[in-house]
């Protein structure tokens, strides 16, 4: 199977001289979920935005379907942006605005200046919006104002605007980090919904390690921005652990 | 650190030059002139002599005993030898008085004058006549009043689109991507910047002579203060906002236009109508003054009484002012409480 992602000895430095990422390569085959952890400042971040290229990376190269896009610019830059979703820690919605209208912001890619500013969307993309808050269970809250959500909601509503995308790949960072454990199982069972039934490839960024061995079917570790593992779930030995979270580390439960 | 400690040196001693040079002009010509009828010449060597030549001493006292205002100012600090705090310690109260002194001098106080019987006179006439407005033209100041609050109102609706078009460009984290983009917002802030600390009844004058004096010229004088002030308070505004949409938003593959619209104004809405609806008060009360230099409104028609010296009518025309510039300013603080 041809990978539908390949990172190849990718680094990235930021401007105040951080080394974020050091020759991470990394491919990713389609329908994984693939989960990527390390603690904070290891780099997890970094790697997610360079994938979709909210990020360039300073060195390297990002095969995306066979084509390289770590330094592409413009509408091509778009275009690849729209095929990729993303939801994030603090859900980045638009607070003001309704859940429906939400949802069709996934859709700003594909859809003109023109008419997305003048609020004209088609019936078939309101149609598919409503459609997708019914994947994530909460059609019946598309008039409300997304800030009278709560985090769980909101986390779903963010699905539901990144399905709009048709993406390919869903990138996931740190997505039940703002959020209470059960509310954080239900946010992960609808990633793994999406996952294995609309067949979509999920990269996420996880702490927990137990929601890790529950919903990855592959786990890479960063640490200092350097990849040092990838392998099964199971295969997270105690020494493992200690080598990516460090010695002073424990492992703390989500149930 | 010699270098830096070179040009700290050099400046300190620019510093006690200038102080030199300016208590010797205090001293010689203000100070002086007030004992025995003496008054100075114009501009001449005896002056660049006697400041070139303060200024010398206190350099050369500066460099000799560390006794430096100079010094002191640069270094945020009194020098280390006690010789040195005590020179700088009765310069700094020497040049504290003389500088008193001559300002006294040169604005010209007078408690005589202000508490002189005539003078006492002329503020009772007026306090009195203030008491004692000319209600018969009240239409013509109400007329007036209308007009100046109509200029402040499309000074305001002129100037909001276009300080909401340059405010995007002029806010740092839209700017961002690149070394053009930078320039650009520096530019554009270097230019508001300028544009605002030119008052506008500066403005006014200007727009006086180009549009002729009326309500237009005071409307053009407003407008272009109210566009700068506007453009940064909104622009500050951009820059405070949560990155998170931006984030999102450009995650969808939106270009520029689509996220400034769906991520950014959505965010600065409701601070831009309130900074708005404050901006239309202030320029009400700019309005007004602005009249005095041929802005037209209510602050012509007062110049024109007063310089008639009917300050019955004046009295009606402070009234006026004032009860409508307290309405709007309570009006527009309960607009702005609401709309939190």
């Amino acid at each position: 199977m041809r990978p539908i992602l390949e990172v190849v000895d990718v680094s990235h430095t930021y401007p105040n001289g951080v080394h974020a990422l050091r020759k991470v390569s990394l491919a990713v085959n389609p329908g994984e979920f693939l989960v990527v952890i390390g603690l904070s400042g290891s780099g997890k971040s970094t790697l997610l935005r360079t994938i979709n290229r909210l990020l360039e990376p300073s060195d390297g190269r990002i095969l995306f379907d066979g084509a390289d896009i770590a330094h592409i610019t413009g509408e091509d830059l778009r275009r690849h942006r729209s095929r990729i979703g993303m939801i994030f820690q603090h859900f980045n919605l638009i607070d003001r605005h309704s859940v429906l209208k939400n949802v069709l912001y996934g859709a700003l890619g594909a859809t003109s200046t023109m008419s997305s500013i003048l609020n004209r969307f088609s019936r078939e993309q309101i149609a598919e919006a409503l459609h997708n808050l019914d994947i994530v269970g909460i059609a019946d809250k598309a008039e409300m104002r997304a800030d009278a959500l709560s985090g769980g909601q909101k986390q779903r509503v963010a699905i539901a605007r990144a399905l709009m995308q048709h993406p390919k790949v869903l990138l996931a960072d740190e997505p039940v980090a703002s959020l209470d454990p059960a509310t954080s199982h239900s946010v992960m069972q609808y990633l793994e919904k999406v996952n294995r039934e609309l067949g979509m490839t999920v990269i996420c960024n996880l702490h927990f390690l137990s929601l890790v061995r529950q919903y990855a079917s592959r786990v890479v570790a960063l640490k200092h921005g350097a990849l040092v593992f990838d392998g099964h779930p199971e295969e997270i030995t105690d020494e493992w652990f200690t080598a990516i979270y460090g010695e002073d580390a424990r492992e703390v439960e989500i149930r | 650190m010699k270098h830096s400690s070179t040009t700290s040196l050099l400046f300190a001693s620019l510093i006690d030059a200038v102080l030199g040079a300016t208590l010797w002009a205090s001293l010689w010509r203000v100070v002086l002139p007030q004992f025995g009828g003496y008054t100075p010449e114009t501009f001449g060597t005896i002056d660049v002599l006697g400041m070139s030549m303060l200024a010398g001493v206190l350099i050369v006292l500066g460099n000799t005993t560390e006794g430096s205002l100079g010094r002191a100012f640069v270094s945020g600090g009194m020098p280390p030898s006690s010789r040195g705090r005590s020179i700088v310690r009765h310069l700094g109260w020497l040049s504290f008085v003389i500088t008193i002194w001559t300002g006294w001098i040169i604005t010209k106080i007078s408690p005589i004058e202000f508490f002189s019987s005539e003078g006492l006179q002329g503020a009772g006439r007026i306090f009195g006549a203030l008491v004692r407005p000319n209600m018969s033209i009240v239409p013509q100041a109400l007329e007036a009043m209308v007009v100046t609050v109509f200029t402040a109102l499309m000074a305001t609706v002129v100037a909001v689109p276009l300080a909401f078009l340059i405010s995007f460009p002029a806010a740092r984290n839209v700017m961002s991507a690149s070394a053009g983009e930078r320039a650009v917002y520096t530019s554009i802030r270097a230019v508001l910047n300028i544009a605002r600390s030119m008052e506008p009844v500066i403005w006014a004058v200007i727009f006086s002579v180009w549009v002729g004096i009326g309500p237009f010229a005071g409307m053009l004088a407003l407008v272009v203060h109210t566009i700068a002030s506007l453009a940064k308070q909104y622009s500050e505004q951009i820059e405070d906002i949560n990155d998170g949409p931006i984030e999102a938003i450009a995650a969808t593959g939106a270009n520029r236009l689509q996220n400034i619209w769906f991520a950014i104004v959505p965010q600065v809405v409701i601070p831009f109508l309130s900074f708005t609806i404050y901006r239309w008060d202030i320029n009400v009360r700019m309005a007004t003054i602005i009249g005095f230099v041929g802005g037209g409104g209510i602050g012509t028609l007062l110049t024109q009484y007063q310089g008639l010296a009917k300050f019955q009518e004046v009295g009606t025309l402070v009234i006026i002012i004032t009860l409508v510039v307290w309405i709007l300013d309570v009006a527009s603080a309960r607009i702005r409480e609401a709309l939190k």
